[in-house]
């Protein structure tokens, strides 16, 4: 026992001793938290800078009411005729020129554009979409709405979802919290698995290839050996992953209140608002404010989700599945000379968790009580990734826990298997593997 | 101290150990000998515990071999190396930890070790900014460190340039003399001359040949001499001898003779005194050299 340790004292203490390792670590985050505070800051920007002024020529003795200026857009209404407007655009203080001619309400036609440059896309939509506001309040109007009633008609509708636990207790949850903590939390599993997964092959390939395992393997025993470098190399892993959770929270915080001051985000959930309606109109600018949207969300809802469960099924799951994996790993490390040879059999050990890692991104965000769901968070292929993404939606103890038990045997099958597999591969050089010949060191006894 | 009985070891569809024995005295040095593929490092995998044999037993000083003789056995591979990351220092301290060597005790014992070899300041360097020759230093401390009493060293000359090899050499001796016994495994016969007491050769799985240096020398005795005299007389067969050879050297003649059954050296002499000066009569005796090629060779045309 004494031993193993030792192992793992080296194996750890080598690895984050390593540069790489500090370099990553503190990189990783500011990274993560320079990513999302750009992307919070330019999406603010986007919003609070978006400023398009419109003259607009109108002959069109239709349309009451004039186009209504909001932060993004100003019209003003021009009494020249539009070649006169046209030709004095460039030295005018307006970007664009809007000619309304004169329409039937039925049919809305001869609307032109003019600019210095090429409206976007999104300037175009916006416009329309308010010449039809326009159109549709004439409509109205004339079957005999008021504008009092006209003003009435606008309501805002927020469904507030709610999850009613197995005790019977109401919990308000989130669909956007749920699948936005869901996909981050399987696209980290399938990180964390694949990176140290692979670590533990290039650890093993390294002692074989340096002969350093000989020397090793006269005072340890191989599983020692195998298990000792696993486990060490787990906990670089909560090392790495827990200095993350720590610093990225750190550094979000801090970067989001630089960039973005406390002011600021209530404008933001205020333009949200104003601009729910053209969002509707507006796929870019829809994803734009859709950005603020699950981050408010996540936010507000965050309570209603069992944070502290989450983390200690990520946990749970992230050691399950690392040691599932990693013992396969071992294994193709100790039956390779080199890492160039891993490749026949790295394919057979990724496609499984590459499968469960597309379904789960796909089909189990879509259904997460579905039976492929289900099936996935059993299976220990599969089951770290499907599990916790379903888990932020919600799952019930005994799936879990069934889940659980089946991800530990799993494991102990596998580190079993590759103990057996290792010990053999370990002293074979110079001789190309098969998987029948790993099969055969499986069945050699000691 | 070392006893192995009746090992065998299969792997598959091939027999590496066929029911091999051999005892190893205390304070000796022991050759292992034997072609390539012969199971040597099968062997050799067995006593250090690296795999266990399918039947038969080996026992350290009348124990059967179990986990705790691991710290009482040091083992230099032919296949060997080290971390390249790690530092040397470092290095040798995690493997004599491995071996049950308390931190403090086994510095003490490294620093101890490093000055003798001089290999002071080489604490901090890295391995992959070592010679290979200096590597092997590193490895020959690291196996001795934690003081065993069986000390089995896979061609352990290998890789040294002749000062080095000299210096390991002498290492073993003072070792040996302090009462480690040895287990040598190598090819180089001339090494084996020079250090072993006792040998066992290997070949095809089976033990073919063991004992005393010296008595196996002597049992390959063919009854052959070389007799340099005066002149150039001519010998020719008699009831004493067989003449094999004859050469003749400026005024010298060189004469290779063979015995027949049951005379001894001093009936030829016998024979020749009345007639020629003798300078010189050596017996031919076969190097272990000579004794490993028949041996392997006579076993391979069966």
């Amino acid at each position: 026992m004494n031993k193993i340790l030792l192992i793992i004292q080296r194996e750890y203490l080598s690895r984050v001793k390593k540069k790489s390792f500090i370099i990553m670590t503190f990189l990783t985050p500011l990274l993560i938290a320079g990513v999302y505070g750009l992307i919070g800051y330019f999406t603010y920007k986007g919003i609070k800078d978006t400023h398009d002024s419109v003259a607009v020529v109108s002959n069109n003795k239709t349309l009451t009411e004039q186009l209504q200026t909001d932060k993004n857009i100003s019209y003003t209404y021009l009494n020249s005729d539009l070649e006169k407007a046209k030709k004095t655009l460039n030295k005018s203080d307006y970007d664009y020129v809007l000619y309304l001619p004169e329409f039937s309400l039925e049919e809305p036609k001869g609307i032109e554009l003019f600019g210095a440059k090429q409206a976007g896309l999104s300037l175009n939509k916006r416009i329309a979409s308010d010449i039809e506001e326009l159109i549709r309040n004439q409509k109205l109007k004339q079957s005999g709405i008021s504008q009092s009633d006209l003003d009435k008609l606008k309501t805002d509708v927020d469904i507030t979802t709610k999850k009613i636990a197995e005790t019977g207790d109401e919990q308000e949850s989130s669909a956007g919290a749920s699948s936005f903590i869901a996909f981050t939390a399987g696209i980290l599993m399938f990180m964390f698995i694949m990176l140290y997964g692979v670590q533990v092959m290039r650890g093993v390939i390294e002692e074989k290839t340096s002969r350093i395992i000989e020397v090793m393997v006269s005072s340890v025993k191989p599983f020692q050996l195998m298990m000792g470098k696993i486990i060490g190399i787990a906990l670089v892993g909560l090392t790495q992953f827990m200095l993350w959770i720590v610093l990225t929270l750190t550094i979000s915080t801090a970067v989001v209140s630089i960039f973005v001051g406390k002011e600021d985000i209530k404008k933001i959930s205020a333009n949200t608002q104003v601009q729910g309606q053209i969002a509707q109109a507006n796929p870019s600018m829809a994803a734009a404010t859709t950005q603020a949207g699950p981050i408010g969300d996540i936010q507000k809802s965050l309570a209603g989700l069992d944070v502290g469960k989450i983390v200690c099924v990520f946990i749970f799951f992230f050691l399950g599945g690392y040691l599932f994996y990693s013992a396969l790993y071992a294994a193709i490390g100790s039956a390779v000379d080199s890492e160039t040879e891993t490749q026949q059999f790295m394919m057979p050990v990724m496609m499984p968790l590459l499968l469960g890692y597309a379904l789960s991104l796909s089909v189990v965000t879509n259904d997460p009580y579905g039976s492929t769901a289900f099936w996935l968070s059993m299976i220990p292929f599969t089951s770290p990734i499907a599990m916790v993404v379903r888990i932020p939606y919600g799952v019930a103890n005994w799936e879990l826990s069934l889940s659980m038990i089946i991800l530990v045997l799993g494991f102990i099958g596998t580190v079993w298997m590759a103990g057996r597999i290792y010990r053999v591969g370990i002293l074979m050089y110079g001789k190309k593997t098969t998987f029948k010949e790993m099969f055969k060191w499986f069945t050699y006894k000691n | 101290m070392l006893s192995v009985r009746n090992i065998v070891k299969q792997y598959a569809t091939h027999r590496a150990l066929d029911n091999v024995s051999l005892e190893v005295e205390k304070g000796k040095i022991f050759g292992l000998l034997g072609p390539n593929g012969a199971g040597k490092t099968s062997l050799i995998r067995i006593i250090t515990q690296i795999t266990a044999p399918d039947s038969g037993d080996v026992f350290l000083n009348g124990e059967r071999l179990n986990t705790k003789h691991i710290s009482q056995i040091g083992y230099l591979p032919e296949e060997r190396g080290l971390y390249k990351k790690m530092e040397i220092g470092e290095q040798v301290l995690y493997l004599s930890k491995l071996k049950g060597l308390h931190s403090s005790e086994a510095t003490k014992r490294i620093r101890y070790w490093f000055e003798k070899l001089e290999m002071k300041d080489w604490w901090n360097k890295k391995v992959e900014d070592l010679s290979k020759g200096m590597q092997q230093k590193v490895q020959f401390v690291a196996t001795v460190l934690h003081q065993p009493e069986l000390i089995i060293l896979d061609e352990p000359f290998s890789g040294f340039d002749p000062v080095n090899a000299d210096i390991i050499k002498n290492e073993i001796l003072e070792l040996n003399k302090n009462g480690a016994t040895f287990i040598f495994s190598t090819h180089r016969m001339e090494s084996v001359e020079e250090l072993c007491d006792n040998i066992a050769l290997i070949n095809k799985s089976q033990k073919i040949l063991d004992g005393a240096v010296d008595d196996i020398k002597a049992s390959y005795r063919s009854n052959t001499y070389w007799v340099e005299y005066e002149g150039n007389y001519t010998l020719s067969n008699n009831e004493v001898f067989q003449v094999l050879q004859t050469e003749v050297v400026k005024e010298h003649t060189l004469v290779k003779l063979k015995l027949q059954e049951n005379r001894t050296a001093n009936e030829a002499l016998i024979q020749l005194l009345p007639h020629v000066n003798i300078h010189r009569l050596d017996e031919v005796i076969p190097t272990m050299n000579d004794i490993f090629i028949e041996k392997v060779k006579g076993q391979n045309h069966e």
